[in-house]
């Protein structure tokens, strides 16, 4: 009996404990005023997670007192992850961000710290205002960019000079007789992973960077709707570039960054000539080569003009990848590990670990890559540049946009049909 | 659970049983008050079940029951998952669902899977079991070989027909290699070819589990059965036909059971090969596919919950369905409790 009841006591307590094991205590401080963060990144290997290694420590040393705690996150899983950490009232105090209509949702979940009076004057004066625009919400700061990935067209420049392209294109035109001089050699002109359907989005998001003015797109963003004629123009615009069948084959079933049959890994591997990206590529393409070092005659040119299109040739459109404070961190130590992070050193040692364009311009000197010194080139020559229109609208049209453009590369929809997807998709809230 | 531990208790006699006498576990609730040992054995036995089951009834009521009442909850908001739900929109979600021209495409595609896994899978599996019950050479490892896909994991087995089946991948060019050009084909993206590549890979994955059951099922049929047949002149096919199949009947229906639960809720494979984009396209999406396109990705998780929940009642109609009429035979008495 007595056997039985320590049984009963201690399965019922084995039982009340699993179940609420989960309480954690996230205040942060404790009783000698020491503070303890915690910080989610997305660089699981190789250099880039060294630099937070390096960067965390080197805070670490300058302000006693204050320990951080890093935890590398894929990427394709920070987003879930940090949706159950914020929902569970336990989330990193500094977590990745990319500004535009997501991060609008968490701040407006009220789960985002207000920086605008916490930046210093030196970091405001080395990013610009153009760095904070996608992390401004209503006039406030809500994020600390930390790199700006332009977006677009990468290419090898030797399998251009063996099709005897002399210049890269800068009309739709002369992209559609390099298309054609590049077939003549036997070789896949643009690779396009639409498996992931995003990379083929992107070719959607350009059309209509071109087609629609800055004005269209800014009131897309607020009204969250697609009334203007110039979206379905965009669409049109693919629909009849992806008739001449510019893409590689089976690029419907064609990943975008894994491994060496992706569309990343066909342009490292020689076996495509073109692919449409951000700034993040020649960080991607490097690993995907056959010795791993970066493709040495990689080159870049921006998205090409589209003939009677209201957007500005010269506008560019991007993402901007940053860290956000929770709305629960310690303000004072969060925003200072910010503030440290965007010193000149630290930015430039964040542009070689990632192979990509620092916030910082006065950090921008150490970028040597030959491809990211044209993006860098057009970037700071572009009348405008816009976030991806994914993350300018919010992933639920981004969604919509990934489902229509698919469906029309498939042969399965329409430019029409990519409008009304979007305008359907607050039905699905 | 009461009429079960009353069989547990005609079925042998415990330790508690010989020192206390057998008694009814609960008083009738009509007629003779009951003798006071008898509800001391009847509280005794409740605490032990309560002992015993309570931390597995914990954990299930927590972490299958809670979630599925929670899932509906949120069903009934359009949700975007930062903090508590607060827009409640009643019927809206389902009503999209039930309408959407994409989710009639993943229901009819769930439906041709759960038919064509059974059409494809039981009769091959049937006589692959009938041949590997027979004492032959090689017997151990044909049955290794067909068990094995089983075993890999859905994510591997994915993979590698992603790229043996790409465009540019081994099997066309294999084709090519033979002279068979013409037999090459866009095995993944052709919405008239790919949900027969499919059909091709589920079968091959899944039917060694079907090969395994139904060894096992023949193990238990008699062997003087056949041998009587035999002696009165019987033909194999004969008693096969009349004999073996009639006998492995519960086991088939069983594992029919099994195989169009997990067509429904079919996932993973579909995952891996298609991406979540591409199977619509394809002709390859499926129900729990269109739940994560447009609940997970399109940050809609109000919407996405309201898909589980379609899911859910679309299997549990079925199951019960299934339980009712086709497997009430086999399961009499151990589900029912004995009541006709």
């Amino acid at each position: 009996m007595d056997m039985r009841k320590t049984l009963a006591l201690t399965s019922a307590l084995a039982l009340a404990a699993g179940l609420t094991a989960c309480a954690a205590d996230s205040s942060g401080g404790d009783a000698d005023g020491d503070v303890t963060m915690t910080f989610w990144h997305n660089s699981t290997t190789g250099e880039g997670k060294a630099y937070w290694e390096e960067t965390v420590a080197a805070f670490e040393e300058a302000n006693p007192g204050v320990t951080i705690e890093i935890q590398a996150v894929q990427n394709e899983e920070m987003d879930g992850k940090l949706q159950t950490a914020l929902n569970s009232g336990d989330a990193p105090d500094i977590f990745m961000a990319r500004g535009g209509g997501k991060l609008a949702d968490v701040v407006s979940a009220g789960q985002v710290m207000d920086l605008t009076d916490s930046i210093d004057d030196a970091t405001r004066t080395a990013v610009g205002d153009a760095g904070f625009s996608a992390f401004t919400i209503e006039d406030k700061v809500y994020g600390m960019p930390t790199a700006i990935l332009p977006g677009g067209i990468y290419y090898s420049g030797d399998q251009f000079a063996e099709a005897g392209i002399d210049a890269a294109p800068t009309t739709m035109a002369e992209l559609d007789d390099a298309v054609e001089a590049l077939k003549g050699i036997g070789t896949q002109p643009i690779a396009l992973g639409a498996k992931d359907a995003w990379p083929a989005a992107h070719w959607y998001y350009f059309f209509a960077l071109r087609e629609c003015s800055q004005e269209v797109m800014a009131e897309a963003a607020d009204t969250r709707m697609f009334d203007d004629e110039c979206w379905t123009r965009a669409g049109e615009d693919l629909q009849a570039f992806a008739e001449t069948e510019p893409f590689n084959e089976g690029f419907l079933t064609t990943s975008a960054q894994q491994g060496a049959g992706s569309s990343a890994g066909l342009l490292a591997n020689g076996q495509a000539a073109m692919e449409l990206m951000g700034a993040w590529q020649p960080g991607v393409v490097a690993s995907l080569t056959p010795d791993e070092q970066p493709l040495a005659d990689l080159e870049w040119f921006p998205f090409p003009a589209v003939e009677g299109g209201e957007g500005d040739p010269s506008a560019m459109m991007g993402g901007v990848d940053g860290f956000s404070c929770w709305a629960q961190a310690p303000k004072e130590e969060c925003t200072a590990f910010l503030n440290f992070f965007m010193q000149k050193e630290h930015q430039e040692g964040y542009a070689n670990a990632f192979h990509t364009l620092p916030a910082s311009q006065e950090a921008q000197g150490v970028v040597t890559e030959p491809a990211l010194q044209q993006v860098l080139e057009a970037y700071n020559e572009a009348a405008y540049v816009s976030v991806w229109l994914d993350t300018l609208f919010g992933q639920n049209i981004g969604n919509a946009l990934n489902v229509g453009v698919v469906d029309m590369l498939a042969g399965q929809g329409s430019p029409e049909a990519i409008v009304e997807a979007v305008n359907a998709a607050a039905a699905k809230g | 659970m009461a009429s079960i531990s009353e069989d547990a208790h005609r079925a042998h006699r415990s330790p508690v049983d010989q020192a206390g006498g057998v008694a009814p576990v609960a008083a009738p609730p009509a007629g003779p008050p009951a003798r006071r040992r008898t509800s001391g054995v009847g509280w005794r036995t409740r605490a032990e079940i309560a002992l015993l089951a309570g931390p597995a009834l914990g954990v299930f009521l927590a972490f299958v029951i809670f979630p599925v009442v929670m899932a509906a909850y949120y069903g009934f908001f359009s949700w975007q998952g930062y903090g508590p739900p607060t827009e409640f929109v009643g019927l809206r979600n389902y009503v999209t669902i039930l309408t959407d021209p994409t989710f009639h495409d993943a229901l009819r595609h769930n439906a041709f899977i759960v038919v064509m896994s059974l059409v494809l899978q039981g009769p091959v599996a049937v006589l692959l079991a009938l041949l590997l019950n027979r004492p032959l050479r090689g017997r151990s490892v044909i049955r290794v070989l067909i068990f094995v896909p089983y075993v890999i994991s859905e994510v591997v087995v994915g993979t590698g027909w992603s790229l043996m089946l790409a465009t540019n991948g081994a099997l066309n060019d294999l084709l090519a290699k033979v002279g068979l050009d013409g037999l090459a084909q866009e095995w993944l993206s052709d919405p008239d070819v790919a949900i027969w590549t499919l059909m091709g890979i589920i079968t091959w994955k899944y039917v060694g589990f079907a090969v395994i059951l139904f060894l096992a099922g023949l193990q238990g049929i008699p062997e003087e059965l056949s041998e009587a047949a035999s002696i009165d002149g019987a033909s194999y096919w004969q008693v096969q036909r009349r004999i073996t199949l009639p006998l492995l009947g519960p086991t088939v229906r069983i594992w029919a059971f099994l195989s169009i639960i997990g067509s429904l809720q079919l996932f993973d494979l579909v995952y891996i090969i298609w991406g979540q984009y591409v199977a619509s396209t394809a002709g390859t999406s499926t129900m729990a596919t269109y739940m994560v396109v447009n609940g997970r990705n399109a940050g809609s998780y109000g919407y996405g919950n309201a898909v589980a929940v379609v899911l859910f009642v679309i299997s549990l109609v079925i199951a019960l369905l299934y339980q009712r009429f086709v497997l009430r035979r086999d399961t009499d008495g151990a589900i029912t409790g004995g009541k006709r």
